[in-house]
């Protein structure tokens, strides 16, 4: 498990090393602030919680940041070449792909948490704003970890598949998109179920964790789709060996 | 050390490597030829366990590269033909990055560092950012990874591509030293320096070993028929028919510029007769200014094992 310390912090430290990671931040602090600023000041008077319009615009930004983040995993390890360095070294499948999901993902955590300061921020400017739901704010924290984790797994997965970029990355945001509005998506069509939907839907979610009912039941889910992923990709790496 | 029995790789249909056979002993530096295409990189791969064999086994110090892959990567520095690395890393951040993933850490770490870094002469160029560095020094990082945890086994595929002679000899220098401990095989496209790194030679051509001696005696097995070398000044029709005529020899090419010509006799098998060539020009009252044995040297092994006519 050694090895995979090192490669987090590899990892990681790469994110920094290219400008890539300076932009992403800005320009998500940017417009995530100031899709709240909108949804705050054009909701007033709407029954929806302020802390359920703070994580919708982060979340919106998610599937990007995402693809943003993970296109490169792999694919850039192909192109390069340093892949054959990587897998000669004697270093586990298994701890490659923890070890760059972590990296990954610990990224995404730094690029996207700073935006929950901002309705404290508002509070701190508005007067008559006086009370936050912890609660919510926690569970809305919670999601946005599971939601990040499950679909940064799923990145990690096509940059697998591809040593082109740009291939991964869109295929990455169809597959990270899809699932975030699929049920604005299937609720137009005449037929499908709304209930079960509802049990799959991140959008569904996301207004429930915000509203500070935490549910077991998505987290068993996203747990049990990152763990299944990433052990998808575990042996598609080894699969690729074996061509 | 390295044993490899009856290795077989297959891309799909395509066959790479068949029933490839050959073994290198502790502490042998091997070099590893064949034209492009013929599977050396391939084979270098499955050593490195980047690549599984199709069929066939592949032993490393005992360890199987499929089945003890992590052990036998421990054993082996492996230093590919591209050298690809992190661009937007420095040399030394590089360097510890993948010392750390090979198992070292602490006192040890650091020192190992030092030893590739002043070993492949890197002190100059410790802080800079690897995408900036010219080929050679990449070269010479790619080199330092591969040494950096102290291996049994180098695989080294083409180590000195790109290198300036200054850099070409310093490696080379560096891999003999390294040969007292270590075991190294190598593929190169610069076959004089196998004739002086090397103890032993493979040469692969088609998926297969066509020769595996040690360069003199490869050298020796082409040798068969002489070829003698012979300047004269004198008529050049006269001398050609003169030197036609010298037993022994079994085919004259000549050319002629000005006073001089030059003759390149093919003697018959296992025949000498560059005193009997003195001998006809001494007689003849012709001046002469060079005779010689043509040197045949690694190339026209390795061109004799792997060109047929119809390759071009």
């Amino acid at each position: 498990m050694r090895s995979f310390f090192t490669i987090w912090r590899r990892e990681l430290a790469s994110c920094f090393l290219s400008p890539v990671a300076y932009v992403t931040l800005v320009i998500f602090l940017s417009v995530s602030g100031w899709l709240f600023v909108q949804a705050a000041v054009g909701g007033s008077g709407s029954v929806e919680s302020l802390e359920v319009l703070l994580f919708m615009a982060i979340f919106f930004w998610v599937p990007i940041l995402t693809t943003v983040i993970s296109m490169r995993l792999f694919s850039e390890e192909k192109r390069l070449g340093t892949l054959e360095t990587l897998m000669t070294a004697p270093v586990s499948d298994t701890e490659v792909i923890l070890g760059k999901y972590a990296g990954a993902l610990t990224f995404l955590f730094i690029v996207i948490y700073p935006a929950v300061s901002y309705i404290y921020i508002l509070r701190a400017l508005s007067p008559g704003l006086t009370t936050i739901d912890t609660g919510g704010i926690v569970g809305g924290c919670l999601m946005l970890a599971l939601v990040s984790a499950a679909s940064m797994a799923l990145g990690l997965l096509v940059s697998l598949l591809t040593k082109n970029q740009i291939v991964a990355a869109i295929c990455i945001f169809c597959a990270v998109w899809a699932p975030f509005f699929m049920k604005s998506m299937v609720s137009v069509l005449p037929f499908g179920s709304e209930t079960i939907l509802d049990y799959i839907s991140i959008e569904t979610h996301i207004i429930d964790f915000a509203r500070g009912s935490v549910d077991t039941r998505p987290v068993a889910l996203y747990l049990s789709w990152t763990v299944f992923v990433l052990f998808a990709a575990v042996r598609l790496l080894e699969v690729r060996r074996w061509k | 050390m390295i044993k490899v029995a009856n290795l077989t790789k297959r891309f799909g249909r395509q066959t790479v490597l068949d029933n490839l056979s050959f073994e290198v002993k502790r502490g042998e530096i091997v070099g590893f030829l064949g034209p492009n295409g013929a599977g050396k990189t391939t084979t270098m791969r499955i050593l490195a366990c980047y690549l599984p064999p199709t069929g066939g086994s592949v032993t490393i110090d005992g360890l199987d590269v499929l089945n003890d892959s992590l052990d036998v990567r421990r054993r082996i520095g492996y230093l590919p033909e591209n050298v690809p690395m992190y661009q937007d890393m420095r040399v030394i951040e590089y360097l510890r990055y993948r010392a750390h993933l090979k198992g070292l850490r602490g006192r040890t770490l650091r020192s190992r560092i030092e030893e590739v870094i002043s070993r492949c002469g890197l002190g100059d160029v410790r802080r800079r950012i690897i995408g900036v560095l010219s080929k050679g020094y990449r070269q010479r990082v790619g080199l330092a990874d591969a040494l950096v945890h102290d291996p049994e086994v180098l695989i080294l595929d083409e180590p000195t591509i790109g290198l300036d002679p200054n850099q070409i000899r310093h490696i080379r220098n560096l891999i003999k030293s390294l040969a007292q401990r270590h075991t190294v095989l190598l593929s190169t496209h610069i076959l004089p320096e196998v004739e002086m790194v090397c103890e032993r030679v493979l040469i692969i051509n088609k998926g297969q070993i066509v020769a595996a001696d040690t360069a003199d005696n490869l050298v020796g097995l082409i040798k068969g028929n002489l070829q003698i070398v012979l300047e004269v000044q004198g008529p050049a029709e006269a001398m050609l028919n003169t030197i036609k005529g010298v037993k022994g020899v079994a085919g004259v090419q000549h050319e002629t510029t000005g006073e001089w010509s030059r003759f390149t006799c093919t003697c018959d098998s296992g025949i000498d007769v560059r005193t009997e060539l003195f001998q006809v020009v001494a007689e003849n009252r012709w001046t002469l200014r060079e005779l010689k044995v043509e040197k045949r040297n690694l190339e026209d092994v390795f061109v004799s094992m792997t060109m047929k006519e119809t390759d071009w």
